[in-house]
């Protein structure tokens, strides 16, 4: 996807997340009190973004070589699209999985997988790494989340299946 | 009355808890300023979580030492390493790293300290007296002048943010678009939360920044797999002693350079917007016009550190005294130091400072002590970085990762706000990636409600619009935004095309109308002084044939 079409794609995203923003505040309630009604601030900044969308979706059709040169690097191609962006990709996939499981496996297990397995992920499999990964996601989860429950009284979610103080 | 506030300031902070704490966070902020790639709203944003259980003041003086610590851990990269820790210290390296490559590392880090201290203790004195002069001006403050005094916060940092004007306002309006979902402050009623209970909360401001600020930032930071298993750097000089006696002698034989620098810092600080970034690169400009070396600068002269990291360090307490006298922060860590206070059920504004003295000189002097401390434990702290810069990147990032995590679901205790960080995450990485600026946007979300809630208010008061352009101070922010906006503009055409020789005149005359409609006695003399001023940029412009000036930089 070279400059020109990436810009434009973005500005035209920009332009249909405002059309959908838009139909939806139609929806808001207006109440019988209170003189400025709850929908008119998001419309009136709905119409700014989109009025600055359109600009840009013109901006990108008139100079698409005078934005951004950071295309360049991204490497062609789905899989040169994922080699370029696995890391982050890891990092969302693995975020989303601890989240996702937080309620089984509670923040101090599912902290430590998830820093064990992103570590991994990013540093690679060896058995030496395994161990000083292993390490790392231990005392650094395991450190603050103490922090956070003995030293700051906080209550974490302990988890359905691991619930050493529940 | 300032006594007896000082004193209760000094009661709060002088309890042995809130000193080790402060020590941790001028400690925690040097290492954080020091790792490139790391920013100081980072440190400051991930600070956050753990002063929620601390009164406001312990909470806030900590957070404060972070901030102190990152502005001055910068230059301890930028030294040894010539890799600025942050955008505040890229003109540091200009010259620390020649003079350190000259074998005198030791000289060039006791400068770059003691500027920093000087920097920041100019700073904190005009903090103090600057900051309720300010709010006294605040309180002439009505909604409509406060709600563009919003839009002027938003403008100016779009235009200064990035390259691209649009992509920066397009960025701004939309933090002030994420601040409409959930449940309207003013009325009660759901907007835009599709039918979904946990989005009528709307979505919490701290998990929202850290998502933005940190988590995208870590994304970005490893998304190079191979630089992403490196260690930060291989090239740290080991074993450096700083030379403190040297560096105080070098720094006090140039202390005009200094104080210029600190006073650019200062200034810069207040404009919203324009952080330590823009305040570095200015004050070695001018070091160097005034300078009677000018071609010795880059190959390691002492003014090229003292002037940056004068200018760099004094840049917070000016965005403190906007947003402890006003309520609109200065830039990324003032508008997080700002969600501090709200978190503390702290509104700042004008009358902040009269409200709560008793906190607002808390944050004046625990200012001070970081500064104090920053000096003491930065030898100690150059030790911990040389051992820091040996972790290899994709560590550090997997651990901060899972600190965020920890971080954001301690704020409220709501699963929901993980997953908030997580989206907003992908939103700041494909911002990051597509050049949008991120501290529009940041600003937008912190000042969103504010400037709905003025809306409102004025609204309330009537529904005519003409006071928006009648009243002197919301015609003045007004008048401020537009010329903000077609800022870059002038910028990129300032030597090409003849129209922005009228640029200054036209906006010195432009200003002087609101500031003459404000009344009183001195500001007719300010507004007078404005038109003169116009007249004078006119007459030289005349003189010179409206000839454009040779771009000297280029």
């Amino acid at each position: 996807m070279n400059r020109l079409n990436r810009d434009t794609v973005v500005a035209i995203i920009l332009m249909v997340f405002c059309g959908i923003f838009f139909w939806a505040s139609f929806s808001i309630r207006e109440p019988d009190y209170g003189v400025l009604p709850p929908s008119a601030w998001p419309r009136v900044v709905l119409i700014v973004l989109s009025v600055l969308s359109m600009l840009y979706f013109i901006q990108s059709i008139r100079s698409p070589r005078s934005i951004d040169k950071s295309a360049s690097k991204i490497e062609k191609g789905i899989k040169g699209w994922f080699l370029t962006w696995q890391n982050p990709i890891w990092c969302f996939v693995l975020f989303f999985g601890y989240v996702a499981s937080l309620p089984v496996l509670g923040m101090l297990i599912g902290g430590i997988a998830f820093v064990f397995l992103l570590l991994c992920m990013l540093g690679g499999w060896s058995i030496r790494n395994l161990l000083v990964h292993a390490l790392i996601a231990s005392i650094s989860v395991g450190g603050m989340w103490s922090i956070f429950t003995f030293g700051l009284g906080v209550l974490l979610p302990a988890g359905e299946i691991f619930n050493p103080f529940g | 009355m300032i006594i007896d506030n000082i004193l209760g300031a000094v009661a709060e902070l002088a309890t042995l808890q809130t000193l080790a704490l402060m020590m941790i966070g001028v400690a925690g902020g040097l290492i954080a300023g020091a790792i490139p790639g790391f920013t100081i709203a980072m440190a400051v944003v991930l600070t956050l979580p753990f002063t929620f259980g601390m009164p406001a003041s312990q909470g806030l003086a900590t957070m404060v030492s972070v901030l102190v610590g990152g502005l001055s851990g910068g230059l301890m990269a930028g030294i040894l390493t010539g890799i600025p820790g942050t955008p505040s210290s890229v003109a540091t390296t200009f010259d620390g790293f020649p003079m350190a490559r000259r074998g005198e590392p030791g000289l060039a880090l006791g400068i770059g300290v003691w500027s920093s201290f000087c920097g920041g203790i100019i700073s904190a004195v005009l903090l103090v007296t600057l900051a309720p002069q300010l709010a006294r001006i605040g309180l002439e403050f009505n909604p409509w002048d406060y709600f563009m005094l919003v839009m002027f916060a938003l403008t100016i940092t779009a235009s200064l943010a990035g390259k691209n004007l649009i992509k920066g306002l397009i960025a701004g309006t939309l933090g002030l678009l994420i601040c409409t979902v959930g449940e309207d402050e003013a009325v009660g009623m759901a907007r835009f939360n599709f039918g979904s209970d946990a989005l009528l909360q709307g979505f919490d401001f701290i998990a929202v920044l850290i998502g933005l600020f940190a988590f995208s930032q870590l994304l970005s930071d490893v998304q190079d797999r191979s630089a992403a298993k490196k260690s930060l750097s291989q090239r740290v000089t080991v074993r450096v002693r700083i030379e403190h006696r040297r560096a105080v002698r070098e720094v006090l034989k140039r202390w005009t350079t200094a104080v210029r620098s600190a006073l650019i810092g200062v200034f810069t600080g207040i404009l919203p917007g324009a952080g330590g970034s823009i305040a570095n690169i200015l004050a070695y400009d001018q070091a160097k016009k005034v300078s009677k070396h000018p071609e010795k600068f880059g190959t390691g002269v002492p003014e090229g550190i003292i002037a940056p990291e004068s200018s760099n360090n004094a840049v917070e307490g000016g965005a403190l005294i906007t947003m402890m006298a006003l309520g609109i922060p200065g830039d990324v860590t003032t508008a997080v130091m700002l969600g501090a206070l709200l978190i503390h059920d702290v509104i700042p504004s004008p009358t902040f400072i009269a409200e709560e003295p008793v906190l607002a000189y808390s944050i004046f002097l625990a200012f001070f002590v970081a500064m104090f401390l920053m000096l003491g434990i930065q030898s100690f702290m150059l030790k911990v970085f040389v051992l820091v810069t040996k972790v290899r990147m994709y560590m550090l990032a997997s651990v901060i990762l899972g600190f965020c995590g920890i971080g954001v679901f301690a704020i409220n205790n709501v699963e929901f706000d993980l997953w908030t960080l997580l989206w907003f995450g992908i939103l700041g990485l494909a911002m990051r990636h597509f050049g949008f600026p991120l501290a529009p946007m940041i600003l937008g979300v912190v000042l969103g409600n504010i400037a709905e809630l003025n809306l409102a208010r004025a609204f309330a008061i009537t529904t005519d619009l003409s006071p928006f352009v009648t009243r002197p101070w919301s015609l003045l922010f007004l008048l401020l935004a537009i010329f903000s906006a077609f800022f870059p503009l002038y910028q990129s055409s300032q030597f090409k095309n003849r129209w922005t020789l009228v640029y200054s005149p036209c906006m010195a005359a432009a200003i002087s109308i609101p500031v003459f409609m404000m009344g009183g006695s001195v500001r007719p003399v300010i507004a007078v002084m404005l038109v003169a001023l116009s007249g004078y940029l006119i007459w030289k412009r005349i003189r010179s044939g409206w000839q454009l000036p040779s771009n000297k930089l280029a």
